[in-house]
């Protein structure tokens, strides 16, 4: 066996082509057996039996895109931190936890102190408060 | 290192034998394509068992409703009612197929697709037991969290879609739900790796034993804690209630899949609840004890000494206990996540983000950097073992 | 062999979702075919034995970035207005002849440039380097961080410390002022 061996990938492979044939199958096999009737009424959208008004694209609000900019810096911080704890049980068994526990704590530390920044100000709120738009007001003065 | 399905069964001399007689055979290095068939047919019954699981998930659903509700429920095709997933199935596959006009054609057929890669991809590091893990990846916890985030991206394409408002908020809202609750989801994985040392999920399991007092639940109180933060982010990445507003039925008529009809709504159904499956799979695997059996059935060596069976047999006879534990204790906690969603009413949207943000966040960092400071202070032993060696200690001063 | 098919695929992924991404006129399914070609770059690391890395490009880049583009396309709206604010129409860059020409002029130009400095690292290599066997990379690339490249680690919270300030500051709803 060659000893550069990517074989163990293969279920990984394997597995995403079967779901490709097991979705895509289904769906064939239905459209051989399924009627296809296709009339105007119902292909228009459902909005509670009244006909839709305006385009579903034209609302947007910014906390989604600030919820999406904050998970994508934890998600970057938890993919560093993954490694350095893997590696942790090993630097503990020879004795040097002590510096990795004061860096850990450290890289730790600084994205809490961001959490709190965000927390303090408001972005992490699903609905803007009055409070926090008070206070915006207030500092204008 | 990677350890696989083929590895394990490279163990018995049959296999060994085969391989040489078809690299004699064929001209060529055979292992490769031994190792391809070996793991098709695992991938086959590993995706024809797992849909069968998914498929009773929403029988068991029906029926443990039923129970907690003091009615019935399915009871009609098949005894007790349990073939009621495979009429469901055919019913679903027979429905017509409904695109909404103006909708997003090539989205649309896209994001059921995608949910269901997301979830069948997670199936390959699942460990079923130590020998019948697909393929045990060196990364294989931080492999899971990236493919099961893939089901955030179908969930928020489906309602974009459908060019419906209801599909859209509950796209979006479910986009937003998924990729917030990963972040405690993640940093309590990041916890565990810490008392075990490895990221693959050979490593996670083995720093564990069969009996309660050795699993990572009860090793020090903050994977204690961990367990429950890790439960309920893994009940809110699935859209289950309490958390299910993205589909709710009473608020979003039904949320990304509203215009979803016949089998591409069975498909992201299907994907669910596998999805379920997987996460109680996983939380069995981090904190209790995954496939170890008590009293080290397992391994199949008490078998070898006191019966003197043949070490393959008694191998293999280890491996099926150790699937039975792994199947019992996800079953146990698929039933809870059941039972919690019959129980609990949905939270609102704003209450689901300040839980994950201002709750379980501060809560799983709290876990973090607690874990680590047990590491360093008590090196890495757990509760029990701590109380046991002072007994001990004690013991022997006598 | 399976290497080999491997390698193809996640080759065929990466430069086909590139090259739909550049093709397609709509800015969604831009998003989607990105997402593909992202695959595509995990599967190449994972050909390469760098598994922690394919496994970081798939839970930052495929499971948040392309979250995060969406997201963004539907805040700017980049699927509606073709008016900009001036009343002129806005002509796509996506899709045409003036994007293809500048495009090729540019990648035909990186490619001289990456291909001279490459040329000057191959002439030194006298022999052809030996695959190692598939080493784990998790506990190297730990250890690393821990010891030799402690302040980079300590850095890069720093430098994600400025980004989620300044992302939560751009993206805060205006003040109105109240005279």
């Amino acid at each position: 066996m060659s000893t550069f061996n990517l074989d163990v990938y293969m279920p990984v492979v394997i597995l995403i082509a079967l779901a490709m044939l097991v979705a895509g199958g289904s769906l064939l096999l239905g459209g051989l057996i399924r009627p296809h009737n296709p009339n105007k009424l119902k292909e228009t959208a459902y909005e509670c039996g009244e006909e839709p008004i305006g385009s579903a694209w034209a609302n947007f609000n910014v906390r989604f895109y600030v919820i999406a900019l904050v998970f994508i810096i934890f998600d970057v911080e938890s993919a560093l931190m993954f490694p350095v704890a893997a590696v942790f049980k090993k630097f503990t068994q020879i004795g040097l936890g002590g510096t990795l526990l004061v860096s850990v704590f450290s890289f730790v530390l600084i994205l809490v102190a961001g959490l709190v920044y965000c927390w303090k100000k408001g972005d992490l709120d699903w609905i803007k408060s009055f409070h926090s738009q008070a206070n915006y007001a207030k500092k204008d003065k | 290192m990677n350890s696989t399905v083929v590895t394990y069964l490279s163990q018995s001399k049959e296999l060994t034998n085969a391989i040489s007689w078809l690299t004699k055979a064929l001209g060529f290095d055979a292992s490769s394509l031994v190792a391809f068939v070996i793991f098709l047919v695992a991938c086959l019954i590993v995706v024809g068992v797992m849909s069968t699981i998914g498929g009773l998930g929403t029988y068991a659903e029906r029926k443990i409703s039923a129970d907690l509700q003091m009615r019935i429920g399915p009871n009609r095709v098949g005894p007790y009612g349990i073939l009621q997933f495979l009429a469901d199935g055919v019913k679903m596959i027979l429905k017509e197929d409904i695109i909404p006009s103006g909708a997003d054609r090539f989205t649309f057929m896209l994001a059921p697709f995608l949910c269901l890669v997301g979830v069948f991809a997670t199936l390959a590091v699942i460990p079923f037991s130590s020998g019948f893990i697909l393929a045990d990846l060196n990364v294989g916890i931080f492999y899971l969290v990236g493919m099961a985030s893939l089901v955030g991206v179908g969930v928020f394409l489906g309602g974009y879609a459908s060019n419906s408002k209801w599909s859209m908020l509950g796209g979006m809202r479910g986009a937003s739900q998924i990729i917030s609750y990963e972040i405690p989801a993640t940093i309590t994985i990041i916890s565990i790796v810490l008392l075990a040392g490895g990221l693959s999920m050979g490593t996670l399991i083995g720093g564990q034993g069969g009996m309660p007092q050795e699993w990572y639940l009860f090793h020090n109180p903050f994977a204690f804690v961990g367990f429950f933060v890790f439960f309920i982010a893994a009940l809110a990445e699935t859209n289950r209630a309490p958390f299910d507003l993205p589909e709710a039925e009473s608020e979003l008529v039904s949320g990304y899949h509203t215009e979803y009809s016949g089998m591409r709504f069975g498909l992201f159904a299907l994907a669910e609840y596998i999805e379920v499956f997987v996460v109680c799979g996983v939380a069995t695997a981090l904190f209790l004890g995954g496939y170890k059996v008590p009293f080290d059935l397992g391994t199949g060596a008490i078998l070898v000494e006191k019966l003197g069976m043949d070490e393959m047999l008694a191998k293999n006879i280890g491996q099926l206990l150790e699937m039975g534990a792994f199947f019992t204790k996800t079953f146990a906690l698929y039933y809870v996540v059941i039972w919690v969603r019959w129980t609990l009413p949905r939270l609102r949207v704003d209450q689901l983000m300040t839980l994950c943000w201002k709750y379980l966040t501060p809560i799983a960092i709290f876990n973090l950097l607690g874990c680590a400071v047990w590491m360093y202070a008590f090196d890495g032993k757990s509760i029990y073992s701590l109380i046991f060696e002072t007994a001990a200690t004690v013991a022997g001063h006598h | 062999m399976f290497t080999n098919t491997l390698f193809l695929l996640s080759a065929a992924l990466t430069l086909g979702g590139a090259i739909a991404v550049v093709y397609s006129q709509n800015l969604m399914h831009a998003c989607i075919y990105l997402l593909a070609s992202f695959f595509g770059v995990a599967g190449l690391y994972a050909c390469i034995g760098a598994d922690f890395l394919a496994a970081t490009q798939l839970v930052v880049y495929a499971g948040g970035v392309v979250i995060l583009m969406l997201f963004a396309i539907m805040l700017t709206g980049g699927t509606g207005n073709n008016i900009n604010r001036y009343g002129l129409e806005k002509i796509a860059a996506m899709g045409n002849k003036k994007t293809y020409f500048f495009a090729g002029i540019t990648a035909i130009l990186a490619s001289l440039i990456v291909l001279k400095i490459i040329a000057n690292v191959l002439k030194d290599q006298s022999t052809t380097a030996v695959i190692t066997a598939n080493a784990p990379t998790v506990e190297r690339i730990g250890t690393l961080l821990a010891t030799d490249h402690i302040l980079a680690f300590e850095i890069s919270s720093v430098m994600l410390l400025g980004a989620l300030i300044g992302a939560a500051v751009i993206s805060r709803p205006r003040k109105e002022r109240h005279d």
